[in-house]
């Protein structure tokens, strides 16, 4: 497995994957941050979200990479750079992934998730997930549906003092939690 | 019998829906980054179970290109999953037909193909194999992104539904290009041609949606059939139109077309997909008798190049004997109706 071994400089926990370089009134300022500082950042205007301008006018697979749009609104993403960010999972680069638009594995979408959100939005326009969820997730969103209402339940029994059905409805919990233990562990 | 012998609701003007279910399993890297040796875990995780319900597995890797290419001109393959280098299986059932890809652009494609118009069905008979696998083995999947696939443009439901449109009166009249543009808004694209690597239209196009992410599979399928049907009532406008002129120079094109089909000594796949189109149009129109769409359908593919040259008993060694078993092959076929 390989890593990138740069830190983000505003947690200096996560592995910097975002690279700025910002020309602004004659100063210049560069940053090195991970996805999720780079969006807190953006999100406090503190950084220009220019990438998400780049992405909804251009090809969304070279907006990441045309150098002459980065310039043209002060900010550049330094595509050496991209060359050398790997994902931690699979070792993919970031910049083999912008190039032919396929993703090493299910962790680079949240190891570069900063870096793929213009990408994402260009193609999807910002949606979320709708529809079928594998039976796995099923069984144990079912479950932790169950158990909510069983607890509530018990909630109630004990403030009315039913303390029987207090004793059945803890049991039926302790079993529905050993299952959920049991059942190893999954993705979400 | 495959997909293209066979006739389903609307016939008349789609040829086949495909629906696809783009999955992969969340403890190996995608394809791009897998290695042989994970590959060939993926494959003996996921085709016994297929293997125990009667799908006959076809192992890429083994198989001559021509080979490769026939599945491809039956549209049980992709011509990126035939190009794959690593190991790769196709896993076919038939009746009806499903086509499970194996490591090829997600480590598991479930492709489901019926005669005509029917979405919904389709997706049925997907999500049956797909439950089989879904239970064994954890697939990647993000409450946000929904399932999680090697194209960031196939995120969400991961579905894929695409209709096979034959459209002669519309394609003349040219709207074919506004109809293509107002389609794009609704998240949906319209291609001309009977699949990738065919350049002539010849009045064939593949509606598909764009659109994964954010809507739900049912969403997707209605919007598709939905659509479908409108696009079909323009063709039938355009159709009734056609049949309001003097018939008499459309009539003679057709029935010439009809004539070269049935007594050509070559037919380049080229001439063959004209003369198709038009024969196709001229039973829709009540010109030409005697001759069905499955018939054409069935001739569609097997007088692809690959498919021709693979149901020879000797093979073709020129584009000359390739073209007179094609005249052959059709004539032995309308004949036998």
């Amino acid at each position: 497995m390989i890593k990138s071994t740069m830190l983000c400089e505003q947690c200096k926990k996560r592995t910097a994957t975002v690279f700025y370089n910002e020309k602004l009134n004659g100063r210049s300022r560069s940053l090195s941050l991970c996805g999720e500082c780079a969006s807190k950042l953006r999100e406090s205007g503190e950084i220009r979200d220019v990438t998400s301008m780049i992405g909804s006018f251009a090809d969304p697979f070279s907006a990441l990479q045309d150098e002459r749009f980065g310039d043209f609104f002060g900010l550049r993403i330094l595509r050496a750079k991209e060359e050398k960010i790997l994902c931690p999972c699979c070792g993919r680069a970031l910049a083999a992934i912008l190039n032919d638009g396929k993703v090493g594995c299910a962790e680079c979408y949240s190891a570069f998730s900063g870096e793929l959100s213009p990408l994402l939005r260009s193609l999807h326009g910002g949606a979320t997930h709708r529809g079928r969820i594998p039976s796995r997730l099923l069984a144990r969103r079912a479950r932790i549906e169950q158990l909510s209402r069983l607890r509530e339940e018990l909630q109630k029994a004990i403030t009315e003092e039913k303390f029987e059905e207090a004793a059945r409805l803890r049991d039926e919990i302790r079993v529905l939690e050993e299952q959920k233990e049991g059942n190893g562990n999954g993705l979400v | 019998m495959a997909w293209y012998n066979d006739r389903g609701k609307a016939s008349e003007s789609v040829l086949c829906t495909k629906v696809q279910l783009r999955r992969n399993l969340g403890a190996y890297p995608f394809p791009v980054s897998l290695e042989a040796a994970s590959a060939n875990e993926i494959l003996q995780k996921l085709s016994p179970p297929l293997e125990a319900l009667g799908f006959r597995k076809i192992n890429f890797s083994d198989i001559s290109a021509i080979m490769a290419t026939s599945y491809v001109e039956k549209h049980y393959a992709s011509p990126a999953f035939a190009s794959v280098g690593g190991p790769h299986v196709l896993l076919l059932q038939e009746k009806p037909d499903i086509a499970v890809t194996l490591c090829g652009e997600d480590h598991l494609r479930i492709c489901c193909i019926l005669p005509g118009l029917d979405p919904k069905e389709a997706f049925a008979h997907a999500s049956e194999i797909e439950r089989v696998l879904d239970g064994e083995n954890e697939l990647a999947f993000d409450p946000d992104l929904g399932y999680l696939t090697q194209s960031p443009a196939d995120l969400g439901t991961g579905l894929s539904v695409s209709v096979m449109l034959f459209l002669p009166a519309l394609a003349e009249s040219l709207c074919i290009g506004s109809l293509a543009s107002h389609l794009g808004k609704l998240g949906l694209s319209l291609r001309g041609g009977f699949g990738e690597g065919v350049s002539t239209s010849c009045g064939l196009f593949e509606l598909s949606n764009r659109v994964t992410l954010g809507k739900d599979e049912n969403e997707i399928l209605s919007l598709v059939e939905e659509v479908t049907l409108q696009i079909l009532e323009r063709e039938e406008e355009a159709r009734r139109a056609i049949r309001k002129e003097p018939l008499d120079r459309l009539t003679d094109r057709i029935r010439r077309s009809e004539a070269i089909l049935k007594s050509a000594l070559l037919l380049s796949s080229e001439e063959f997909l004209r003369l198709f189109a038009d024969v196709r149009l001229g039973i829709a129109l009540g010109i030409v008798r005697g001759i069905t769409y499955e018939q054409l359908s069935t001739l569609l593919v097997e007088g692809m190049p690959a498919t021709l040259t693979l149901s020879a008993d000797t093979t073709p060694r020129s584009e000359h004997a390739r073209d007179a078993l094609r005249a052959k092959r059709v004539q032995a076929l309308l004949h036998e109706a």
